[in-house]
C-alpha cells in the first residue's frame, strides 16, 4: 500500500529467466522525495527490478504500487508519472540531442512547442544546450550519458529511475549529475538510483537497499548500514557492501 | 485509437527523418533499383542494333494487334534505328533495291501467337550483303527472342529471293525448298514486347521495394536491442503505435520508391502505361503494402538485428528470382511458376507482366491484387501477434 508518504511499494517481486532466478521475493518501499539507492554486484538483479517497477517487464510474482496505482494492472497510468533512464544509452544516434528529447517528450504526450521548450531547458540543465543540434553520434560517452538522463525528465515524472547513470563519465560530469539529481529531489521528485560507486550512494541516497543473487540482503540509511557493521572507527559504505556481498567475483 | 495514430505518426516522422540522413539507405532504396533496371535492360537487349548506322525496317500486315504494339515500342525510342513502313511501300523498296530488306509480321501474327500452327516473323531480303542479312536476321531473331514462351514454336522465315515469295509458303513446305527460302525454327517464349524495361522496371521495383522493407526489420530489431523501444514503452507508448509507426515508415518509403521508379521509367525509358496505368499503380501499391507488412513481421519474429539482416537478405534474394524478378515467370517450367505463387513477388510480377506485356486490363489482374492484399493481411496478423518492445 502506498500512503501519503510512501510513493512506491514493491512486494514479493520475483522474476526468473530460464534457469536464472534474477530477482527473488524482493519487497521494499520508497518514500516521496526520497533518493533510494539500489546497490548490488553485477548480475544481482538491479536492472531486472527496475524493469519490473517501471512496467516494462512482467514479474512472475509480486506486485508494485506507484502513487497508489498498480504497475501491473494500471501500467498506462503509472507510465504517466515515471521516467526511466536505462543502463544502456537508449537514444537515436542519427538524430540531434534536441530531436531526441523532443521526440521522447512528444511520445509522452507533450505538445510540439512544449516539448521544444522542455528539451532546451533539460539540455541546459546538463550543460549541453550549445551542442543540442549536433547528432548524438558525434557526442562523447559522457555527453551521451547526460542526454540519456534528461530524456527521462522530458515527461516531468514524479518518480525517476536512474540505472547506473554515471558509468564511464569524468568527475566533473559526475558531480554535475549529482547536483542535478539533488536539485530534482528538492523540487519534489522521488528517485531510484543504482550504482556501483559506493561513495556516490553514500553522498546521494537517503536510503539504500543492497541486493545480491536476486535477494534483498540489507535495507536502511547509509549510516544505519555502516553502524550495522560492528567495527571500530570510520567504516565506509564500500566496506559494508563487501562485507555483505562477499569478495568473490560476480558474473 | 487517436493515441495510437498520434504516436504512430510521430514514430514514422522520426524514422523517415533518420532515413533521409542515411546515405546508404537512400542509395540502396533508389539508386540500386535504378542501376539494376538500366543494367539489365541493356543486358536483356532492348531490341535494336548496336550499330548506329544501320536502319531496320519493319512492317506488318495486321490492321491491329500485338505486332502494332511491338512496332510502336520499337520505333518510339528517341534514338531508335527502327523505321516503320507500310507493307506495300516496304515491298516495293526492297524490290527496287532501295532498302536491303525488312522484317514483316504477317496478318495472322496475333491470332497465331497463342495458337497452332505457331506464329511467324518473316524477313524479306533484297540484294543485301551477307553482313546486312545477318544483321536483319539477328534483328528478327531478337524480336522472336523477346517474345516469351507460350509453349509454342515460332518460325522465322528468311526469304532470299524477294518479297514475292513471302505470302505463299507455310513453314513446312518452305523447309522442303532449300535455296529459295530458309526456314529457321526456334524455341521462343510468350509475348514480351519491347522495350525490355516493361519487364525489368516493375520486376526490380518489386524486388527492391520488398528488399528495403525487409531490411527495415534490422533497424526495428536494433531499436529493440538498444532499448529505445523499451524506453518508449515505459514512456507510455503503446505496442500498436510502434507497429503502426514502423509500418507507416516502411510504406511511405515504398511509395517514394514507386514514385521515383515510375517517373524515371516513364520519362527516361518511355514506358507507356497507357490505359493500364491505374492497374499497374495499384499493383505496385499493393506490393509496397505487402512488403511493409512483411518487414514489420520479420522484426517481430527475429530476436536480434543480425538475425534480421540475415533473414532479410536471404528471403529477399530467394523471393526475387522465385517470384519472377530476374526472369519472367512465364518462361519458367510449371513447378517454378507454382513456387513463385508462394511469394508476393510472384503475384505482383504476374500482374505486371499481364498488364505491361500482354495488354491485360484492370479486371484481369484482380486475382493478383487480391492475393497481394491477402499476403499483407497475413504478414500484419503475425506482426500484431508476435511484436515485442523489449528483448
Ligand atoms: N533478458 C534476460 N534474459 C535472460 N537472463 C537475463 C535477462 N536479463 C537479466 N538476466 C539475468 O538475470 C540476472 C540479473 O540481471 P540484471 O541485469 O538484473 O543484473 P544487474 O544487477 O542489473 O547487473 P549489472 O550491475 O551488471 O547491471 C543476471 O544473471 C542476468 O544474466
Ligand atoms: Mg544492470
Amino acid at each position: 500500500m502506498t500512503t501519503d508518504k510512501v510513493f512506491l511499494s514493491a512486494s514479493g517481486l520475483s522474476k526468473s529467466f530460464d534457469s536464472v532466478q534474477a530477482v527473488n521475493d524482493i519487497s521494499f518501499s520508497i518514500e516521496r522525495q526520497e533518493i533510494f539507492g539500489l546497490l548490488g554486484p553485477n548480475g544481482a538483479g538491479k536492472t531486472t527490478t527496475i524493469r519490473m517497477l517501471s512496467t516494462v517487464l512482467e514479474p512472475d510474482a509480486g506486485d508494485v504500487e506507484i502513487g497508489s496505482r498498480s504497475a501491473l494492472r494500471e501500467a498506462g497510468e503509472v507510465r504517466k508519472i515515471i521516467g526511466v533512464c536505462p543502463q544502456e544509452i537508449a537514444l537515436y544516434e542519427e538524430l540531434s540531442a534536441i530531436d531526441n528529447l523532443v521526440f521522447f517528450g512528444r511520445m509522452a504526450g507533450l505538445g510540439g512547442k512544449e516539448a521544444k521548450e522542455a528539451a532546451r531547458a533539460n539540455l541546459e540543465l546538463v550543460g549541453l544546450l550549445e551542442r543540442g543540434r549536433d547528432a548524438v553520434r558525434k557526442f562523447s560517452g559522457g555527453m551521451k550519458r547526460r542526454v540519456n538522463i534528461v530524456v527521462a525528465l522530458m515527461s516531468r515524472p514524479q518518480l525517476l529511475f536512474l540505472d547506473e547513470p554515471t558509468v564511464g563519465i569524468d568527475p566533473q560530469s559526475r558531480n554535475h549529475i549529482f547536483d542535478t539529481v539533488l536539485g530534482l529531489r528538492d523540487e519534489g521528485m522521488t528517485v531510484l538510483y543504482t550504482t556501483h560507486y559506493m561513495e556516490e550512494a553514500d553522498r546521494l541516497c537517503d536510503r539504500i537497499g543492497i541486493i545480491d543473487g536476486g535477494s534483498m540482503i540489507a535495507l536502511g540509511s547509509p549510516d544505519e548500514l555502516k553502524a550495522s557493521l560492528d567495527q571500530d572507527g570510520d567504516v565506509t559504505l564500500e566496506e559494508v557492501f563487501l562485507n555483505m556481498t562477499g569478495r568473490s567475483l560476480r558474473d | 485509437m487517436t493515441t495510437v495514430l498520434r504516436q504512430a505518426s510521430l514514430i514514422a516522422a522520426k524514422d523517415t527523418r533518420i532515413f533521409f540522413r542515411d546515405r546508404f539507405a537512400l542509395i540502396f532504396s533508389f539508386l540500386f533499383p535504378l542501376l539494376f533496371v538500366v543494367g539489365f535492360s541493356l543486358a536483356l537487349g532492348d531490341v535494336g542494333p548496336s550499330d548506329d548506322d544501320f536502319i531496320f525496317f519493319v512492317s506488318t500486315q495486321e490492321e491491329r494487334g500485338i505486332s502494332r504494339q511491338i512496332i510502336e515500342s520499337l520505333t518510339s525510342a528517341e534514338d531508335s534505328s527502327v523505321v516503320y513502313l507500310e507493307y506495300d511501300d516496304a515491298a516495293r523498296r526492297t524490290e527496287d533495291g532501295e532498302i536491303d530488306g525488312f522484317t514483316l509480321f504477317p496478318g495472322d501474327f496475333t491470332e497465331r501467337l497463342f495458337g497452332d500452327p505457331p506464329a511467324s516473323i518473316e524477313i524479306a531480303l533484297g540484294g543485301a550483303s551477307p553482313g546486312e542479312r545477318a544483321a536483319i536476321r539477328g534483328f528478327a531473331d531478337s524480336i522472336a527472342g523477346q517474345l516469351g514462351q507460350i509453349g509454342t514454336t515460332m518460325a522465322v522465315i528468311a526469304e532470299v529471293g524477294g518479297p514475292e515469295a513471302l505470302g505463299r509458303a507455310d513453314p513446312a513446305s518452305m523447309a522442303a525448298g532449300p535455296g529459295l527460302v530458309e526456314l529457321e525454327a526456334e524455341q521462343v517464349g510468350g509475348i514480351e514486347p519491347v522495350p525490355a524495361t516493361n519487364f525489368t522496371l516493375p520486376a526490380y521495383l518489386t524486388m527492391f521495394v520488398f528488399f528495403a522493407a525487409a531490411m527495415s526489420a534490422e533497424a526495428i530489431a536494433r531499436e529493440r536491442q538498444n532499448h529505445t523501444l523499451e524506453r518508449l514503452m515505459s514512456n507510455g507508448t503503446r505496442r500498436e503505435s510502434v507497429i503502426v509507426g514502423k509500418f507507416l515508415t516502411s510504406i511511405y518509403r515504398g511509395f517514394m520508391q514507386l514514385a521515383f521508379l515510375w517517373v524515371v521509367g516513364i520519362f527516361a525509358f518511355n514506358i507507356d502505361l497507357g490505359a493500364t496505368a491505374p492497374a499497374v499503380i495499384l499493383v505496385s501499391l499493393l506490393m509496397a503494402l505487402a512488403s511493409s507488412c512483411f518487414g514489420v513481421m520479420l522484426a517481430a519474429i527475429v530476436k536480434t538485428h543480425n538475425a534480421a539482416v540475415s533473414a532479410g537478405v536471404l528471403l529477399s534474394m530467394t523471393f526475387a528470382p522465385l517470384g519472377g524478378c530476374w526472369w519472367p515467370l512465364f518462361i519458367t517450367p510449371q513447378w517454378m511458376q507454382s513456387l513463385g505463387k508462394l511469394t508476393p513477388h510472384g503475384w505482383a510480377n504476374t500482374a505486371f507482366n499481364k498488364l505491361m506485356l500482354f495488354g491485360a486490363e484492370f479486371g484481369d489482374v484482380l486475382p493478383e491484387m487480391g492475393m497481394l492484399a491477402l499476403f499483407a493481411a497475413a504478414f500484419m496478423a503475425v506482426a500484431l501477434w508476435r511484436f515485442r518492445l523489449s528483448i
